[in-house]
């Protein structure tokens, strides 16, 4: 090859390096500040695998049941949340609803979904956790006419 | 109802700077070929297919695993590793006959990968490495004094920082680095607030206590061990500087590293007066033409990026050959010479970014431990650089620590990519989109302590002294005398007991509810039932 091809080739090679690094610093800069969301969004950014699992039709019933956890009183009081397949609630970071009440446990109580509708079970809390103000001692049934109430935070399901 | 943070996943974003990696490592390899030789060599497809399907296939597994993960930090990685891997078939062509060193590096970049893949797969949440500090804090100085032991370490080229069990030979100081930056940051989450304890106060810093000495000075002996024994400077800068830097994050005290440089310039010190491998090094490094022998390998160095000034002789063009252990400890001069100044301070730039993006999840995180660990990891990994490329430049003293990704090396290559997946995890679940519904939980400083009277009968509660104890008094039920909200009587018997702070209540019983002085009223957990069920 001659001495101006190598030459270029050099020069390209670099320029395409330095290249690469501003692409660097422009992933940076978009990364910089993620996305603001309210809080009341957060839910609905779980995992693609399941968001699809939730959207997956399953009979009438299911179809109109209420899915909708609401924060009636308490330091987040209006928060609502997307109940999906269920969620687990406490104050680690790996619950989806982590509740800022100081009697709370870390993981303190969890919703599933069955097909009789939601039910919520204790998680081996130390304060408890109370369906009408009756303790939990086994998975109890939530329907829109129950109040849940989770250490000084009271939540009820909605449409 | 506050605001959040997401940040995205961005895995589009890191496949495309994978590709855009990939080109360069791969050109860099096309154009040794293309300048040495005017032709790629037979069969070059597989070298070339096999870096790509490792690129591709660990991103896949990003992908899968852990989908919040940064995006540059992998592709920056496997730049690195393309360069290197580029530069050591480039010397492999120098020697004759022709080496095959780059084949069987290709090989340990696939296991590296391999092991990177399976850290991702197994570890799912780096907070079950927090469990046992010191465990792991022995683990890691076995292995990191493992060189010493007679039958397994040797010396090699003036420094015992090798063993050897049979035909393989292995740095432990690599693993040691990630093992130990993992037991420093468990240890420190529970220590941190003890060490951030002011002692004596002299010319204007808060010196720390006299009895929390201990750690650094163990961790001051031990380099200066390793820097006796070891003849290391490098190690023993780099774990030493560890420690120092985890106590400066974790206690928020400058009296920490100002301390950690005394006593590691004490130590440097007492080892260049007693110790003539530290003196060769330091001649080295000030003064290397005065002993043209010796320096040997130092001035080649020099000479090969001399000769490669600001753009390189380019790739294949130059004789980095030249210099002993182009390979190893001094490729980053084999690339300066190569590619230039400016390639070279990209690539050093590239190395600062990777440092960058671990110390940004660092403070992103919101649990001490995956602070502790992502500041470490990336201090550590710049710490080495600094050390081995500040070496080969002649800007410090050299060491015998490899470039990592670059410079040839199994047990480097496998170590670093290790590293790499655990700072991947942590920058994974930092980025998480959680469901963090308000601000952290106050300081427990502002609350009044916890403490409930459960009277084990009702009309005892009237003239139990302990009530007094309860501060809140709700107007609505003055005329009781017991706690504003009381629990109910207790059947296990342990009701006279104060001690319990959050008792569970019987199932019947009201719960259990203190409450901050502040608040004088008693919550009421339904508007239905205002005076809750008082016994």
């Amino acid at each position: 090859m001659s001495d101006l091809v190598v030459l270029a080739l050099k020069l390209l090679f670099l320029a395409l390096l330095w290249l690469f690094v501003l692409f660097v610093g422009n992933v940076i800069r978009t990364d910089m500040f993620g996305r603001k969301l309210a809080t009341n969004e957060v839910g609905e950014l779980q995992p693609v695998a399941e968001l699809r699992k939730q959207k997956k039709p399953r009979g009438r019933a299911a179809k109109s049941l209420p899915n909708q956890l609401r924060v009636s009183k308490g330091k987040q009081e209006g928060l609502t949340l997307p109940l999906g397949d269920g969620i687990k609630i406490g104050r680690a970071a790996d619950c989806q609803l982590v509740l800022d009440d100081d009697y709370v446990s870390t993981r303190h109580a969890q919703i599933v979904r069955t097909d009789d509708g939601y039910m919520v079970e204790d998680l081996g809390s130390t304060n408890g956790t109370y369906v009408n103000n009756e303790r939990v001692t086994s998975a109890t049934p939530f329907t829109t006419a129950d109040t849940l109430r989770i250490g000084r935070t009271l939540m009820v399901v909605e449409s | 109802m506050g605001e959040v943070v997401v940040f995205r996943k961005r895995r589009g974003v890191e496949l495309v700077m994978l590709i855009l990696a990939m080109g360069l490592g791969v050109g860099a390899f096309v154009l040794t070929n293309l300048n040495l030789y005017e032709a790629l060599p037979d069969r070059w497809w597989w070298g070339v297919g096999a870096y790509v399907a490792i690129g591709l296939a660990a991103h896949l597994v990003i992908r899968w695993r852990t989908p919040y993960a940064d995006p540059l930090l992998f592709p920056l990685v496997y730049l690195l590793n393309g360069l290197g891997l580029a530069m050591i078939y480039r010397l492999d062509q120098a020697s004759s006959p022709v080496m095959h060193s780059a084949e069987l590096q290709l090989t340990w970049t696939a296991i590296a990968v391999a092991v990177f893949v399976l850290v991702l797969v197994l570890l799912r949440d780096h907070a079950v490495l927090q469990r046992f500090p010191y465990l792991t804090f022995l683990a890691g100085m076995i292995v990191l004094l493992m060189p010493l032991l007679p039958v397994i370490g040797f010396e090699n080229h003036g420094a015992r920082i090798w063993i050897k069990i049979g035909p393989y030979s292995f740095q432990p100081a690599e693993l040691a680095k990630i093992v130990l930056t993992v037991a420093f940051a468990s240890y420190l989450v529970e220590k941190k607030d003890v060490l951030a304890l002011a002692g004596a106060r002299f010319a204007g810093i808060d010196l720390p206590r006299a009895r929390d000495l201990g750690p650094i000075i163990i961790m001051w002996l031990t380099s200066l061990a390793v820097l006796i024994y070891q003849k290391d400077l490098g190690t023993s800068l780099l774990f030493f500087g560890l420690f120092v830097m985890m106590l400066y994050v974790a206690t928020e005290r400058p009296s920490w590293p100002i301390l950690g440089t005394l006593l590691f310039g004490i130590g440097a010190f007492l080892g260049w007066r007693f110790y003539g491998h530290v003196q060769t090094r330091v001649n080295a490094w000030l003064d290397p033409f005065s002993d043209w022998d010796q320096n040997y390998q130092i001035i080649q160095g020099q000479f090969g990026m001399a000769w490669g000034g600001l753009f390189g002789t380019g790739w294949g063009l130059g004789r980095p050959n030249l210099t002993p252990l182009a390979k190893n400890d001094f490729i980053a001069a084999a690339l300066g010479e190569e590619i230039g100044v400016a390639g070279l301070m990209a690539i050093i730039v590239l190395y600062g970014v990777i440092a960058m993006r671990g110390l940004r999840a660092a403070l992103t995180a919101r649990d001490p431990f995956s602070k502790l660990l992502a500041a470490g990891l990336s201090f550590v990994f710049a710490l080495q650089v600094l050390a081995i490329i500040g070496g080969v430049t002649r800007l410090l003293p050299l060491t015998g620590l490899t470039t990592p990704f670059v410079s040839q090396g199994g047990s480097s290559l496998v170590a670093n990519y290790a590293m790499m997946a655990l700072l991947i995890v942590v920058t994974h679940r930092v980025r998480m989109p959680q469901a963090q519904t308000n601000e952290p939980l106050q300081s427990l400083a502002h609350d009044t302590t916890q403490v409930i009277a459960v009277p084990s009968r009702p009309d005892a509660a009237a003239t139990d002294p302990r009530t007094a104890l309860t501060p809140s008094q709700s107007p609505s039920s003055a005329d009781e005398p017991t706690q504003a909200v009381p629990v109910g009587a207790d059947p296990s018997g342990t009701g006279d007991e104060l001690t319990q702070a959050l008792p569970t209540g019987s199932p019947d019983a009201e719960p259990t509810q203190a409450i901050p002085s502040g608040t004088a009223q008693t919550w009421n957990p339904d508007d239905t039932n205002p005076q809750g069920r008082l016994p």
